[in-house]
C-alpha cells in the first residue's frame, strides 16, 4: 500500500518537473488558433454573403475561384510572394515551436529532498554574490551567467589585487555543492583584465 | 502549473503550422518554378470543372443554394467551434483543498482544509523575511491528487540554498500543524520585482 502510494506521488513529481521545466506552448498555440478561426471565419462569411446573393467582403467565392485559377499571371507579383514567403516562415516557426522542447531556463535542486525548480537567473545572482563575499571583489565585477549545463563566470578583479581561477573555481564548486543541482555543471572562469590597470 | 493539455497545443501548432507553411510555399513556388506554375494551371482548370459539376449536382431542388456550399459551411463552422474550444480549455485545473479527509476517518467526520488557509499561513511567515519579495501558494490537482506549490520571488543575490532551507522549515511546521503530509514543491524566480528592489538586506 505504502509503496504504490509512494510511486504514484514520485510519478506525479516527475509529471510537475516535466512542466515546471519546458514551455506549455500556449502563447504560441493560441495566437496559430486565433490565426486560423480569423481565417477560416473570413471564408465563412464570404460564403454567406454569396449564400445571400449579396457583394463579398473582399471577393466573392466564385471570383475568388477565378483568381485563384489564374494564380500565376496575378499581379503585382512581388507583394503575393512577400505575403506568401511571411506565411510560410510563419508556419515554420510554428512547426519548430511544437516539435522543440521548449526548455525552460530552469534548474532542480534536490538540496532536503523536497522537489525544487529554480530560474537560472537566481542560481547565477547568488554565485556571483557568493565569489564576491569571499573573495573581495565587487558585486559587479563579477558577472555570471547559468545555462543548462555550464556555469560561466567573469570577473574584472581591481588592478593589483590578485585572484587565482582556482579559488574562485573552488567557490563556485562549494556553493553548486549546498544547492545539489540534478543537472551537472561545467565551470568556466575568465578574469578579465581591467584597462585602467594595464595601464597603471 | 495549470493542466493545458500540451499535447494539443502542440498538435494544433504543428497542424496550423503545416497549412500555413503549405499555402505559402506552394504560392512562392507558383511564381517562381514554372513547373509548378504549369502544373497549378491545369490542376486547377480540373478542380474547376470538379466544383461547378458537384454545385450543379448537389444543388437542393428548388433553390440556388447546393449541399455542397452548406457542407463546407457546415465544416467551417464546426472547426471554428472546435479551435475556440481548444482555447477555452487553456489553463485551469487549481484546485481550492487541499486536504480532505474520508468520513470515517476522524472523530469529527470529514476534514476539508482550505488551500487559503495554507496559502495564509506560508505567506505571513514569509512575509517576515527581509530577503522575500513576494510568494504565492497555489494548489493543482495532479493526477487527481493535490500538489501545494509555492512559489517565491527573492531579492536579488539571494543564495537558494537559504531559500529552500527556510521554507523547508515552514512547510514542515505546516504538516504538523495540519497533521497531514501535503505534497508540495518550491519554485524560486527572478523578475523585474527582484531586478528593482535594492539587492543588499537593509542592516537593521
Amino acid at each position: 500500500m505504502s509503496t504504490s502510494r509512494s510511486t504514484s506521488a514520485s510519478t506525479a513529481f516527475r509529471r510537475i518537473i516535466r512542466r515546471e521545466t519546458h514551455s506549455p506552448r500556449s502563447v504560441a498555440m493560441a495566437s496559430a488558433v486565433v490565426l486560423a478561426v480569423l481565417a477560416l471565419a473570413y471564408v465563412g462569411t464570404e460564403i454567406v454573403l454569396s449564400l445571400f446573393s449579396q457583394p463579398g467582403l473582399l471577393l466573392s467565392p466564385a471570383a475568388a475561384g477565378t483568381w485563384l485559377s489564374g494564380l500565376p499571371d496575378q499581379q503585382p507579383a512581388w507583394a503575393i510572394v512577400t505575403v506568401s514567403l511571411l506565411l510560410a516562415l510563419l508556419g515554420v516557426v510554428f512547426i519548430v515551436l511544437a516539435l522543440t522542447p521548449g526548455r525552460l531556463p530552469k534548474h532542480q535542486l534536490t538540496r532536503t529532498g523536497r522537489v525544487v525548480l529554480v530560474d537560472n537567473a537566481v542560481i547565477a545572482a547568488a554565485l556571483a554574490q557568493h565569489v564576491s563575499d569571499h573573495t573581495g571583489i565587487a558585486r559587479d565585477r563579477v558577472t555570471v551567467g547559468v545555462s543548462g549545463r555550464v556555469v560561466d563566470i567573469v570577473v574584472t578583479p581591481d588592478a593589483g589585487v590578485p585572484v587565482s581561477e582556482e579559488t574562485i573555481r573552488e567557490l563556485i564548486a562549494a556553493e553548486l555543492d549546498v544547492y545539489q543541482l540534478v543537472r551537472p555543471v561545467k565551470t568556466r572562469v575568465r578574469t578579465a583584465q581591467q584597462r585602467e590597470g594595464a595601464l597603471a | 502549473m495549470n493542466d493545458t493539455n500540451r499535447f494539443l497545443n502542440r498538435t494544433l501548432l504543428l497542424l496550423i503550422g503545416l497549412v500555413f507553411f503549405v499555402v505559402g510555399a506552394g504560392v512562392v513556388a507558383v511564381f517562381a518554378w514554372p513547373a509548378a506554375a504549369d502544373w497549378w494551371s491545369s490542376a486547377s482548370t480540373s478542380a474547376r470543372t470538379w466544383m461547378d459539376n458537384a454545385t450543379r449536382q448537389t444543388l437542393i431542388a428548388g433553390s440556388t443554394l447546393s449541399w455542397g456550399a452548406a457542407g463546407s459551411l457546415a465544416a467551417i463552422a464546426l472547426l471554428i467551434v472546435l479551435l475556440i474550444i481548444a482555447l477555452a480549455r487553456l489553463g485551469g485545473g487549481h484546485t481550492r483543498s487541499l486536504v480532505r479527509t474520508g468520513g470515517q476517518d476522524s472523530p469529527a467526520g470529514r476534514i476539508i482544509i482550505d488551500t487559503g488557509f495554507a496559502s495564509d499561513a506560508l505567506r505571513a511567515s514569509l512575509e517576515h523575511r527581509p530577503e522575500i519579495l513576494s510568494s504565492r501558494v497555489s494548489v493543482v490537482n495532479v493526477r487527481r491528487a493535490p500538489m501545494m506549490h509555492l512559489s517565491v520571488t527573492p531579492r536579488q543575490n539571494t543564495s537558494p540554498g537559504e531559500i529552500v532551507d527556510d521554507v523547508d522549515h515552514l512547510l514542515d511546521s505546516l504538516a504538523a500543524l495540519t497533521g497531514a503530509e501535503i505534497p508540495s514543491y518550491l519554485s524560486i524566480h527572478t523578475g523585474l520585482r527582484s531586478k528593482l528592489a535594492r539587492d543588499q538586506r537593509r542592516i537593521a
